[in-house]
């Protein structure tokens, strides 16, 4: 025990001295906070955007006039002193728009309350459609108050016509009942899938951690120095361990940092508080699964990198081996919309039963919820494969941590795993 | 007093291949013992063997007085021939590292590691990562490593391949150092020459099987005369000499068997007139003669 500790401690303090662990921390946190200032910093450098207006009816625009001047800063009307009948007009502003003096402009057919022929908006830019939506909603509004005057319609009676039917979402909660919907609540529907992709990066970098690191080792030659003081189980358990650290250090971090970038940075902004993400992190069921499935999803691709470690001398060798996983571990990310849509269909229900695909699914489908012999079942199930795992990991690292050479086969290590221990042939080419 | 090593019809095999072969020996304390054979003898097995690093099929070890190897792990010191440093580690670190894997607590670890250091001229280098460390200095480092918990029974596996002169020289001294202080030292190696100059008694062994076993005096007294000869001239001469039964000629050095009861003298003046001899004597066969004799002339150490 004393030895898996003294292992696992010095690998903790090799990574923490790392530059990638420091990335690991700071990435998130990184992105996190560009994710929420990038976009109110956008809004705030947004450049002016002059338009104008030719305006063939002779009416809309002087009817929209008071909007436009009261509306929003950033769109700037302006008055061309052209003939809005000649096409000639037309001619002047598009080179004005060719040399981006104006934004865009728009073209009021003769008669709108009729139809929108005529209508036309023309810019450089057509991805930028919000000057088109602001002006058009203004323009609507005031086309369609004239035709109710023309047809003679009450406006309450067009706006209960056009009012539209809505479904009210309600919860239905455990004991049966219904409440209200906030958006805490859709937040907190959609959670799991932060927390899946959080975990998925997770397990993904931590456990390449420890495939990277048993093939430095080995690669350094210093495995039998290390043998000849500790087992070799007691080496696997150590390094396990000590990654294990490494990640709970990284993932502590970004749970705090979640916390207070998204309870504090809006607010530094000015911006108001739309959601408070902040309630994902006070949730105890969120953080404390995520915190076991990480442990858990961790321990068994661990078993499974650290065998790959074991029998390789290189890293390509590793990454080459490493392919049938990676692919593996892509499925749950690629389930993750369908599960988090129906977190209780049978894509969600099969796959919880697949070991590799556990944690990530069932924390995917933790706004379902799930049911309790569901988290019984699969943690059973997952709890036996990691058990397994780390059994034929214990056997493949002993044989393969004094391999040199040729990496074995699928067949060999199969070979290995099912022989007993220490009848194997360790390889040993000649120099 | 018990013996450090004491192996009893050790056998290992790995499938067909049987990489040890029923072998017996004793390793008296406080002596240099040496593991000679040609590469791929099984000298690196049976090191494993007795360092708990691998299991025998068959057969019983004692180590330091102990039926249980794994037991005793920690007051043995091990360099394997294939050895490393992690890179990212400072020297005086890794040093104390592993002192604390062989049991020692912290404090006098680290301690005694920068101890160590300084006095191998390594004071310099303790905060510096082994990475910028020159291959003679890693070697001191690793060798430092295998040492610092002072164990009673140090096993270096081919501690002098790969190494230069000078640092095959500070090996060499510390071997000497370590016997000095009363430990036991096991080496492997399959240059006769340096066994030959340092080894209180020696393992022979090819493909697996014990050649021969014992002090080094026994050894060598067990085997015929030998005639050395220091030359110039054409080596040519040496062949087709009658009542020769072997030669081991160097070009400027020559080491001859005779048939039992040949005469020196004879071989002599059957020399003399052809190459210019600047020494002529009989002594106890060297290792390589003794080595390449038993295995049958056929492997080349």
């Amino acid at each position: 025990m004393r030895k898996i500790w003294l292992v696992a401690q010095r690998e903790f303090l090799e990574n923490v001295r790392t530059k990638s662990f420091w990335i690991g921390i700071l990435i998130f946190p990184l992105i996190l906070t560009a994710a929420i200032v990038v976009p109110a910093l956008l809004e705030k450098t947004r450049q002016a955007r002059p338009f104008a207006v030719l305006d063939r009816s002779g009416w809309v625009l002087e009817a929209v006039q008071e909007q436009v001047a009261a509306g929003a800063k950033r769109f700037v009307l302006v008055e061309p002193a052209l003939d809005a009948q000649s096409a000639a007009a037309e001619d002047t502003l598009n080179r004005r728009v060719r040399d981006e003096e104006l934004f865009a402009y728009f073209i009021i057919g003769p008669d709108p309350v009729r139809s929108s022929a005529g209508s036309e908006y023309r810019s450089k830019n057509l991805t930028d459609s919000d000057l088109r939506d602001w002006f058009g909603e203004l323009a609507t509004n005031a086309v369609q108050a004239r035709r109710l005057e023309q047809e003679q319609i009450d406006p309450a009676i067009a706006e209960w016509i056009r009012e539209p039917v809505r479904f009210e979402a309600r919860k239905v909660t455990g004991a049966g009942e219904t409440e209200d919907v906030s958006a805490q609540d859709k937040l907190r529907q959609w959670a799991p899938l932060i927390f899946v992709y959080l975990l998925w990066v997770a397990v993904f970098t931590i456990a390449q951690m420890l495939l990277t690191n048993t093939v430095e080792e080995k690669s350094n030659r210093i495995i039998e120095v290390l043998l000849s003081s500790v087992s070799p189980v007691e080496l696997m358990a150590g390094k396990i361990t000590g990654i294990a650290q490494t990640g709970f250090a990284i993932i502590a971090s970004w749970i705090i940092a979640f916390f207070f970038i998204t309870k504090y940075v809006p607010g530094l902004l000015g911006a108001p508080v739309g959601l408070d993400l902040t309630v994902l992190t006070r949730d105890p069921v969120y953080l404390a699964s995520f915190v076991a499935y990480f442990l858990l999803g961790y321990l068994l691709f661990a078993a499974m990198l650290v065998g790959i470690g074991a029998v390789c001398n290189t890293l390509k060798e590793a990454q080459n081996l490493m392919g049938p996983i990676t692919i593996l571990l892509i499925i749950p990310l690629l389930a993750m919309l369908p599960i988090g849509r129906d977190p209780n269909g049978p894509l969600a229900k099969v796959m919880s039963f697949i070991p590799p695909f556990t944690p990530f699914v069932m924390m995917n489908r933790a706004a379902g919820p799930p049911e309790l012999w569901e988290y019984v079942a699969t943690t059973a199930l997952l709890l036996v494969s990691i058990g397994l795992a780390l059994w034929a990991a214990a056997k493949v690292f002993r044989i393969g941590v004094l391999l040199t050479g040729k990496p074995p086969t699928l067949r060999e290590i199969l070979k290995w795993i099912r022989a007993p221990v220490g009848t194997v042939a360790v390889r040993k080419e000649p120099r | 007093m018990e013996h450090a090593l004491t192996l009893d019809r050790v056998t290992k095999s790995f499938g067909d291949f049987r990489a040890v072969d029923a072998i017996s020996l004793v390793v008296p304390r406080g002596t240099i013992y040496g593991f000679l054979g040609p590469n791929g003898a099984g000298k690196t097995t049976t090191i494993r063997m007795f360092m708990s690093i691998l299991y025998p099929d068959s057969g019983t070890i004692t180590v330091l007085g102990d039926p249980n190897p794994e037991a005793v792990k920690d007051r043995l010191g091990y360099l394997p021939e294939e050895k490393g440093l992690y890179k990212k580690m400072k020297a005086a670190e890794l040093v104390s590292y592993f002192g604390r894997l062989k049991g020692m607590a912290a404090g006098p670890a680290n301690a005694r590691a920068r101890e160590l250091l300084h006095r191998f001229e390594l004071g310099d280098w303790a905060d510096k990562k082994c990475e910028t460390l020159s291959k003679g200095m890693s070697q001191k480092v690793q060798i430092l490593a295998t040492l610092i918990h002072d164990p009673e029974l140090v096993i270096l596996d081919e501690p002098f391949s790969g190494l230069d002169p000078v640092n095959v020289e500070v090996v060499i001294e510390l071997i000497l150092e370590l016997k000095r202080q009363g430990r036991t030292v096991i080496f492997s190696t399959h240059v006769m020459e340096q066994a030959e100059k340092l080894c209180d008694a020696i393992l022979l062994i090819d493909k697996g099987k014990k050649i021969l076993d014992g002090p080094l005096a026994d050894v060598k007294a067990g085997g015929p005369r030998t005639v050395i000869i220091d030359y110039d001239g054409d080596g040519g001469v040496f062949r087709g000499l009658p009542r020769v039964a072997r030669v081991n000629d160097s070009g400027k050095h020559a080491e001859l068997t005779l048939e039992d009861g040949a005469s020196t003298q004879d071989l002599l003046r059957q020399l003399v007139d052809r190459i210019a001899i600047r020494r002529f004597d009989t002594r106890e066969p060297s290792l390589h003669e003794i080595f390449v004799r038993a295995v049958g002339g056929k492997t080349h150490a």
